[in-house]
């Protein structure tokens, strides 16, 4: 296996990890020097030829081999395991669908949610539990990071230059889940994409930072999702039509599988609930355009359609909080995208 | 001990990249205007073809809009442009 990569030479490891930060390769926290044996460990764990392209960014014309995501999964602190995870992150922020240049550059600042569905999750340690979406966990905090320094340092999406950020959020560091399938009220998300449940996938999201409401007064499913809806009526998508999606915590998921509602039920009900009238849009310059009467009969979802809700189940089993992540942009920009896990 | 540690970065390749040809004046030419999706986008473009008709001679125009500020503009619209333009006016910000 032959690296191809530009080699560099330094005095030891602090030196290295001093390099990284003059030649603006890190996050701002310390990284990992990408030594030969670990970028070949990560390689043999997927199974990858280090000039196997896992995406190619057409705005960019740039062509992101494995060997550059293994330089950067190392520096981001990830197990050998990780790395078909990894991967296929990286595989789906170049599909067409998400439609990487506009959420990677917009002003609007949004990052690369993922959620990991399957075996592969439990195998590596990855959380699905208390402080999901804060720090704890190696495998969620590198995964995330490993796919962040690669779009910083292969791609090139750097802040203030081809990264606008105008406000960014945490989940720029790393925004990287698991979904509790053994607890969930439904089968296991990767499964409503079209993946078999002992299948390992990743679903990419282009996500602005979670929202967290609080539900303790009501035992039903339709009590929980009407706080959820009047919350998300005006949030950062109103008006849009990006995807949005739900993760719903411990308590919350009991209620809901105690009462039998499945996933669609749930979308059907955020999607005619979770709606506005037009003219309060354009009242509160959401929306442009002058008032008309008919705008305060027609309501606007904040969804185009149930299907653009990605439910998930995840979080810790104790409390009565539940979140939702608004997307980047519109669904016409940038689409979640769910990619099979291939190990070696 | 001293370590070898490798580029995370991408080494940028020599690569030739063709133009379309620039025409020496507008003089008669149509222009494609490419609207963004970006509010007020329509309006700025249409006054740059009235400069570009009223003081450089294009002929006419005709503006069609993007399916997100962040994509290629799609096929049905490029051939539009094809079709019907000389010239086109393209670009993206806030």
């Amino acid at each position: 296996m032959e690296l191809t990569s530009r080699r560099h030479t330094v005095a030891d490891t602090d030196g290295a990890m001093e390099y990284c930060y003059t030649n603006g390769w890190s996050d701002g926290f310390p990284v990992v020097p990408p030594t030969e044996e670990r970028i070949v460990g990560m390689l043999a764990a997927a199974g990858l030829e280090p000039s196997y392209q896992c995406a190619f960014i057409e705005n960019r014309q740039i062509s992101v081999t494995a060997e550059k995501v293994a330089i950067n999964a190392v520096m981001a602190g990830c197990k050998a395991e990780y790395f078909p995870v990894v991967v296929a992150a990286v595989e789906a922020i170049g599909d067409p669908l998400y439609g990487y240049h506009g959420p990677a550059t917009s002003t609007g600042g949004s990052a690369v949610f993922m959620c990991v569905n399957g075996p592969i999750a439990k195998e590596i340690g990855m959380n699905s539990g208390d402080n999901l979406f804060g720090p704890g966990w190696r495998a969620n905090s590198t995964i995330g990071r490993a796919v962040r320094l690669v779009m910083r340092n292969t791609i090139g999406t750097l802040p203030g230059e081809l990264d606008r950020s105008s406000l960014g959020h945490g989940g720029k560091f790393s925004f990287c889940i698991a979904e509790n399938e053994e607890d969930s009220p439904w089968p296991p998300f990767h499964t409503t994409r079209g993946f078999r449940k002992d299948q390992n996938a990743v679903t990419v999201f282009a996500a602005l930072a979670p929202h967290q409401y609080s539900n303790q007064l009501s035992s039903t499913p339709d009590g929980i999702l009407k706080t959820a809806c009047a919350q998300m009526k005006i949030s950062a998508g109103s008006g849009r039509h990006p995807q949005y999606a739900m993760v719903f915590a411990g308590e919350h998921q009991v209620t809901i599988k105690k009462n039998g509602w499945t996933r669609e039920q749930v979308q059907e009900y955020v999607f005619e609930h979770a709606q506005i009238p037009v003219a309060e849009l354009k009242r509160n310059f959401i929306i442009a355009g002058d008032i008309t009467p008919d705008d305060e009969r027609t309501m606007k979802p904040i969804v185009a359609k149930p299907q653009d809700l990605l439910v998930f189940a995840a979080g810790g089993k104790a409390g009565v909080q539940s979140a939702y992540i608004p997307g980047w942009g519109s669904t016409a920009g940038s689409q979640s995208v769910t990619r099979e896990i291939r190990k070696a | 001990m001293p370590i070898q540690i490798f580029d995370p970065t991408t080494e940028a390749t020599a690569r030739k990249i063709n133009y379309a040809p620039r025409p020496k004046s507008l003089k008669g030419l149509r222009v494609g205007l490419v609207d963004n999706t970006k509010h007020n986008s329509d309006q700025l473009l249409l006054r740059i073809a009235d400069i570009l008709e009223r003081e450089h001679g294009a002929k006419a125009h005709i503006i069609r809009k993007k399916k997100s500020s962040g994509v290629a503009p799609h096929a049905e619209i490029v051939d539009e442009y094809k079709a019907a333009c000389d010239v086109v006016v393209a670009g993206v910000g806030d």
